[in-house]
């Protein structure tokens, strides 16, 4: 099932005769046979090793961003731009490229090609690069080496020349003109314009892929040969206000998700949420709809997203309540074709407060053992409304509905938690996994839910009450 | 220069190595400091770094040839199973498959010593090998692997190390699970028992120790190509010649026709010191279909079948007096080769690193159905010191002593085995440097700090050998132009070996760094270099090279002297030029003299002196830890770790500082994240990706303070280099260890120390 998809892979108007199913990876290591991208042999968006970057038109603007190509099917670079880095190299060294070699923030090497990547792309996105932000666009990089240490050191270099510079309006001309990306970028908008966008047609209705960052993962082997449903991206605005309500559609990312202004209102430390999910290029593929579907009873966004009052509009006009839609371990109140198209938030009245927790045995690019979200409002000392949600306690991401309503009307105090606890013990049901035991997870969740007040309200509650 | 023949000793673990060697006939003239030095010691940026960083550097992963042929291994999803039936039919009739190897059809040739085949009837462990499988493309191959049908019968399994030396447990040969012969290793001084009498305190405590696995970034893998009846190998290895014998051997053929060769390679950490069945299946098939064959494992065989750091578990008890005095310490030790023979001991810290006069350790290696344990950054080193520096920390809080000054009261100068003194042993500068840097004074009791998030201080102390020996040969050539190579046969492993060798040569010949070729990791077309483990290559090599590049010299001198008539002594060698020292403008350059030689080029070969028998040849250190414990969550974060170490000169400070933090990071991974987790009752490992199986990410790397209070050891080597790779690991976890129970006053006695176990440890408390 091959058929047509255009784009410009570095330098090179490309017309490639592919599965749209098939790995950017492997299209670029096997057939374009440029092995300066790696697989660090993970294929599944855990080492950064393959990273890329993908260039599209956005609102008239040409946007970058940085991909696992391990995870990301070749039909989704259609009409886009692919710079892996043989596509960064010239004559000499970029500065992104001297600085690593003069920290030696490479050692086996191996790894190396993706942190330059993923460095390459963050400036491309930011103008206003910082350490904290540099350090955590490599956070997806994995090196089993240097220790980091040097790394960073590059990255400091980086960032502190980059503060020389006057920002432009224009980070491409700039970075061009600093040569930290080569000439051809100025060109690269008006030949994307150029290329003639071909219609992907589908061949297997059930394989919708959003970002792809859990279908690759879990089934490659199925999707490399077949032609997909790509969710498309319609509206004009990803993310928009109507009414009372959010609307977030079904391409929307984690990474549009989280700077959104429109989110930031309701949970204000979204972006800082963000951070602890997964790492910047499974950000920048990874879908909310996606995160649902999946249905991982671990899913952060799913959690975040059931703490309040949601609804999924699916392509067929049905609509269906968040907290109704997952009716046991991965099966959902949805057939195999309706596609998410949109997710409506109500926005709750009053002021509320949110707090969101997450352990897991690294802190960071790790699925959580135990995941919560809290959101409240209250009324002097009266809780007026809440919502409660925990991961990894039972076979769906999940909704503690009883809690919830016990905490409802009730004064803030360390009685009402204490009698929460009791109920939240009646309303999960851990099992024993990889990512802890039973028994540890149901202590988690209780210490998570203690933590949202402890955070939430420090001069009310202390641990010492609890 | 002349040489001798000579017996050379060199101790690494239990084993006294003797090797009959080529050294210099004498001592070579010695390298001046650092500070009186051009380009040694210097920040100097790797030579191959450009490679590197616009990823057009070719690792064996990338290699390739337009007729190429892929390899898999089929490898059993069971862990002690025998094969009843193996049946190829269908999987040989797919197009493009090229050749399938089973144990029916495989030479018989025996691997882990006569334990098991190439191919054998019975599979021990989850991913042993069953078939192999050659086709035109990986995902033939991979289809062809589902399409072949193996009848096993199941056996009865174990996995579980202390499971295993049950007496019911089932047996992977007829042998018990602890081998009649090595299984048990026996050590003692003094009197233990007598030592215990005479403390104050005695504590008696157990420790364990998780199986962790290498995971280099790249992975395993070989291509392999026949020219006539030579064999070439290309392989992703940190010894090309110890692959070329086990090859050579495998397949019965002249070593010299088997020519290994490592270009770059993505990390090995220990894990690819020897040769894998993967190369002799490939080079075996690519006989028969007359094309390279490349074979590549994936990650999940990376995770089951390349080597691991075996558990360990460990029943410590310790003796001291009130005044700080170590009167006993004995150790059972019980660990995991795995499936297959393999060192699994972790008692050399405790037996070594302080004094104390009675001691006595039993060690116990274990046969289970698991992956096979290979050497992984200082072997036992890093399981034993991490339960040594626990329960050290936890006598001294008995005993009402600082940590610090329990160790500095129990410091020995001599080896305590041979009694002879240490070349070296600046372990108490460490200590004052060390703990100034990570403010030790601000100490607080354990448990003491308040608040949600704990904070905490530790360390740990190292001892580990890294002096390297010869035999190690260098060739340096030096061309008409005066452009210079050099040959030796040891490996980079992204270590800096292209960096340091580079760097000698232009010290000691006074030419630009740039216009120096390094030709390394090539059994065919360099003399011979040791694998490169145990923190030997550069301690090994570097006086080597340093030997070929004063004989270099020397051979210009004395030519210079025959071309202008000038005697040897009255000439002065300066940045590539040689000229009459009374009189500077009577000179000839290096490229003018080969050419009046009518020389094309000139060769002069170095080689590794001999070991000192006096000295003991150890490496020292310590590492402080500050972290923090959220006592709600459990979640561990370290902050800065200082370490402070006595590893002889410092050859490149760049090279140097990443193998220290690469060493501590992995430290802190083994301390905080690695982690093998076996399923008991299917016998499967449950983590074999990066998904499951967790490493540091930038984000988790604390400070990293680098302190190097040895300028040099001249009793080593004229370089006074000893090798810090596996020392820069060594001591993280006990130091993370202690400081995660200075924090949170709870001792967390086996590794990885995950917020499961921290809350769990809490909240039993109460
Ligand atoms: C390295 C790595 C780290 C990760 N870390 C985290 C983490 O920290 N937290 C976390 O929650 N998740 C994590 N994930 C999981 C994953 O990234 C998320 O679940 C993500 O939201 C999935 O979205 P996607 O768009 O990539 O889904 P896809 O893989 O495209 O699809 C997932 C499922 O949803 C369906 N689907 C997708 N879009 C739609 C739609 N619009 N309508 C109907 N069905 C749809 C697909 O058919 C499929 O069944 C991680 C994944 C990786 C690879
Ligand atoms: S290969 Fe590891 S992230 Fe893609
Ligand atoms: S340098 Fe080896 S993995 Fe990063």
């Amino acid at each position: 099932m091959a058929q047509k998809i255009n784009f410009i892979l570095n330098n090179v108007e490309l017309s490639v005769e592919s599965a749209t199913g098939k790995t950017l990876l492997d299209f670029i290591r096997k057939d374009a046979k440029l092995t300066g991208t790696k697989e660090g042999c993970c294929r599944e968006g855990d080492c950064g090793a393959c990273t890329v970057l993908i260039g599209e038109i956005i609102n008239d603007e040409l946007h970058y961003k940085s991909v696992n190509s391990c995870l990301y099917p070749i039909g989704k670079v259609n009409g886009k731009h692919v710079v892996t880095i043989e596509g960064i190299n010239s004559d000499e060294l970029t500065p992104v490229q001297h600085a690593y070699t003069e920290e030696n923030a490479s050692q086996c090497g191996f790894c190396t090609p993706g942190f330059i990547i993923s460095t390459t792309g963050y400036l491309l996105k930011n103008d206003k690069p910082n350490i904290d932000s540099a350090i955590n666009a490599v956070a997806g990089n994995v090196c089993r080496c240097t220790g980091y240490v040097s790394i960073k050191r590059a990255l400091n270099d980086i960032v502190e020349e980059m503060k020389l510079y006057d920002n432009s309006d224009n980070v491409i001309t700039e970075l061009i003109s600093k040569k930290y990306i080569p000439e051809y970028f100025s060109t690269i908008k008006e030949r994307l314009k150029r290329l003639e966008i071909i219609e992907l047609k589908e061949s297997n209705k059930t394989l919708i892929v959003g970002g792809g960052t859990d279908l690759y993962v879990q089934r490659e082997d199925d999707l490399k040969n077949e032609d997909l449903v790509f969710v498309s991206a319609d509206a004009a605005e990803k993310i928009y206000k109507e009414g009372n309500s959010i609307f977030i559609t079904g391409s929307t990312t984690f990474q549009e998700l989280a700077h959104s202004d429109v989110i930031k209102e309701l949970i204000p430390n979204i972006e800082e949420v963000n951070k602890l999910i997964a790492s910047l290029p499974i950000r920048n593929s990874a879908t909310i709809a996606g995160n649902i579907v999946n249905a991982s009873p671990i899913a952060d966004m799913t959690i975040i997203l059931l703490t309040l009052n949601t609804a999924l509009h699916l392509n067929d006009n049905r609509t269906v309540p968040l907290r109704e839609f997952f009716l046991g371990y991965k099966t959902l109140a949805k057939s195999e074709t309706e596609i998410i198209e949109k997710i409506e938030i109500q926005i709750p009245e009053g002021k509320t407060l949110f707090n969101f927790e997450k352990v897991s045995k690294r802190t960071h690019l790790d699925i959580a053992s135990v995941n919560s979200a809290f959101i409240i409002s209250l009324e002097d000392k009266k809780i007026v409304s809440c919502g409660l949600s925990i991961g990894g306690v039972a076979p769906i991401p999940l909704f503690l509905k009883e809690t919830s309503a016990y905490l409802e009307g009730k004064d803030l105090d360390t009685e009402t938690i204490k009698g929460a606890l009791k109920i939240i013990d009646k309303e999960i049901s851990p099992i024993s996994d990889v990512r802890g035991s039973a028994e540890y997870k149901r202590l988690l969740a209780k210490q998570m839910f203690k933590s949202h007040f402890i955070k939430l309200f420090p001069d009310k509650i202390s641990v010492e009450d609890l | 220069m002349s040489r001798k023949i000579i017996k050379s000793k060199t101790y690494l673990y239990d084993e006294k190595i003797e090797t009959i060697a080529e050294v210099p006939e004498k001592e070579l003239e010695l390298l001046p400091l650092n500070k009186d030095l051009k380009i040694i010691g210097k920040k100097i940026p790797r030579v191959d770094a450009e490679e590197k960083v616009t990823g057009t550097a070719v690792y064996t992963f990338d290699k390739s040839f337009t007729n190429i042929a892929y390899g898999k291994t089929l490898r059993s999803p069971h862990p002690f199973a025998k094969i009843e039936s193996i049946d190829t039919s269908k999987a040989e009739k797919l197009k493009g498959v090229l050749k399938i190897l089973t144990y029916k059809n495989a030479p018989d040739i025996g691997w882990y010593g006569s334990y098991s085949k190439l191919l054998d009837q019975t599979v021990r462990y989850e991913g042993d090998e069953v078939a192999f499988i050659v086709a035109e493309t990986e995902a033939i191959a991979e289809k062809a692997m589902s399409l072949i049908d193996v009848k096993y019968k199941e056996l009865d399994f174990v996995t579980d190390t202390l499971e295993a030396i049950k007496d019911n447990a089932p047996k992977i040969y007829e042998d018990s699970n602890i081998p009649k012969t090595r299984g048990h290793a026996h050590y003692s001084r003094g009197n233990f028992e007598e030592g215990i009498k005479n403390a104050d305190v005695v504590i008696e405590r157990d420790y364990t120790t998780q199986v962790a696995i290498h995971n280099p970034t790249e992975p395993h893998g070989s291509v392999v190509k026949w020219e006539d009846d030579q064999l070439i190998v290309w392989d992703s290895t940190q010894g090309v010649f110890s692959i070329r014998d086990t090859i050579a051997n495998s397949l019965n053929m002249p070593e010299s026709k088997v020519r290994v060769i490592k270009e770059y390679m993505g990390g090995g950490f220990g894990a690819k010191l020897e040769a894998g069945k993967y190369s002799v299946m490939a080079a075996i098939a690519s006989k028969e279909i007359k094309r390279p064959v490349k074979v590549i494992l994936d990650r999940k065989a990376m995770n089951l079948a390349v080597g691991n750091r075996p558990d360990s578990h460990q029943k410590i008890k310790a003796g001291a007096k009130k005044d700080g005095t170590l009167t006993a310490m004995g150790l059972t030790n019980y660990g995991t080769m795995g499936a297959y023979p393999a060192g699994a001991g972790a008692h050399w810290p405790l037996r070594s690193l302080y004094k104390c006069d009675n001691i006595e350790t039993n060690e116990y290696r274990v046969f289970t159905n698991t992956g096979r344990a290979r050497p992984f950054r200082a072997p036992g080193h890093v399981q034993g010191t991490f339960a040594l520096e626990s329960i050290l920390d936890d006598l001294a809080e008995k005993i009402d002593m600082d940590p610090l000054e329990f160790r500095i009261k129990n410091f020995t100068p001599i080896d305590q085995d041979s009694k002879r003194p240490y070349t070296s042993k600046k372990l108490i500068e460490a200590y004052k440097m060390g703990a100034k840097a990570i403010n030790w004074e601000s100490r607080k009791p354990a448990g003491a700090s308040d608040g949600i998030v704990k904070r905490g201080l530790g360390f740990a102390s190292q001892i580990w050998w890294g002096g390297g020996s010869p035999p190690a040969y260098a060739t340096v050539k030096m061309n008409r132009d005066g452009s210079v190579q050099v040959l030796c046969g040891t490996q980079d492993l992204g270590t800096g070996t292209y960096t340091i060798i580079s760097q000698i040569t232009a010290e000691v010949l006074e030419i630009p760094i740039d216009t120096i070729d390094v030709l390394i990791g090539d059994t065919q077309a360099t003399p011979y270099a040791p694998s490169s483990g145990g923190s030997t290559t550069a301690p090994s090599i570097s006086p080597a090279v340093y030997d070929a590049a004063l004989q270099m010299k020397a051979k210009l001198i004395a030519s210079a002297s025959a071309v202008l008539d000038i005697p040897g002594k009255e000439l002065t060698y300066s940045n590539g030029k040689i000229f009459e020292t009374k009189n500077e403008s009577n000179s000839i350059t290096n490229p003018k003299l080969i050419r009046k030689m009518r020389e094309r080029v000139l060769i002069a070969t170095g080689a590794r002196n001999q070991n000192t028998d006096k000295y003991a040849i150890n490496t020292f250190g310590v590492q402080f830890a500050d972290v923090e414990v959220n006592t709600l969550t459990g979640k561990v974060k370290v902050n800065k770790i200082v370490a402070a170490h006595d590893i002889g000169r410092t050859l490149n400070r760049l090279t140097l500082e990443n193998q220290f933090h690469g060493g501590i990071i992995m430290g802190l991974s083994f301390a905080l994240m690695d982690e093998r987790v076996i399923d008991e009752y299917t016998g499967k490992v449950l983590t074999t990706n990066y998904h499951d199986y967790k490493m540091p990410t930038i984000k988790e790397t604390p400070e990293i303070e680098v302190i190097i209070v040895s300028e040099n050891d001249p009793l080593v080597s004229a370089t006074g280099v000893k090798g810090i790779g596996e020392p820069a690991m060594i001591p993280t976890p006990g130091a993370i260890a202690n400081a995660v129970y200075n924090a949170i006053g709870v001792r967390i006695n086996s590794l990885p120390i995950t917020p499961d176990k921290i809350l769990t440890a809490l909240n039993s408390r109460g």
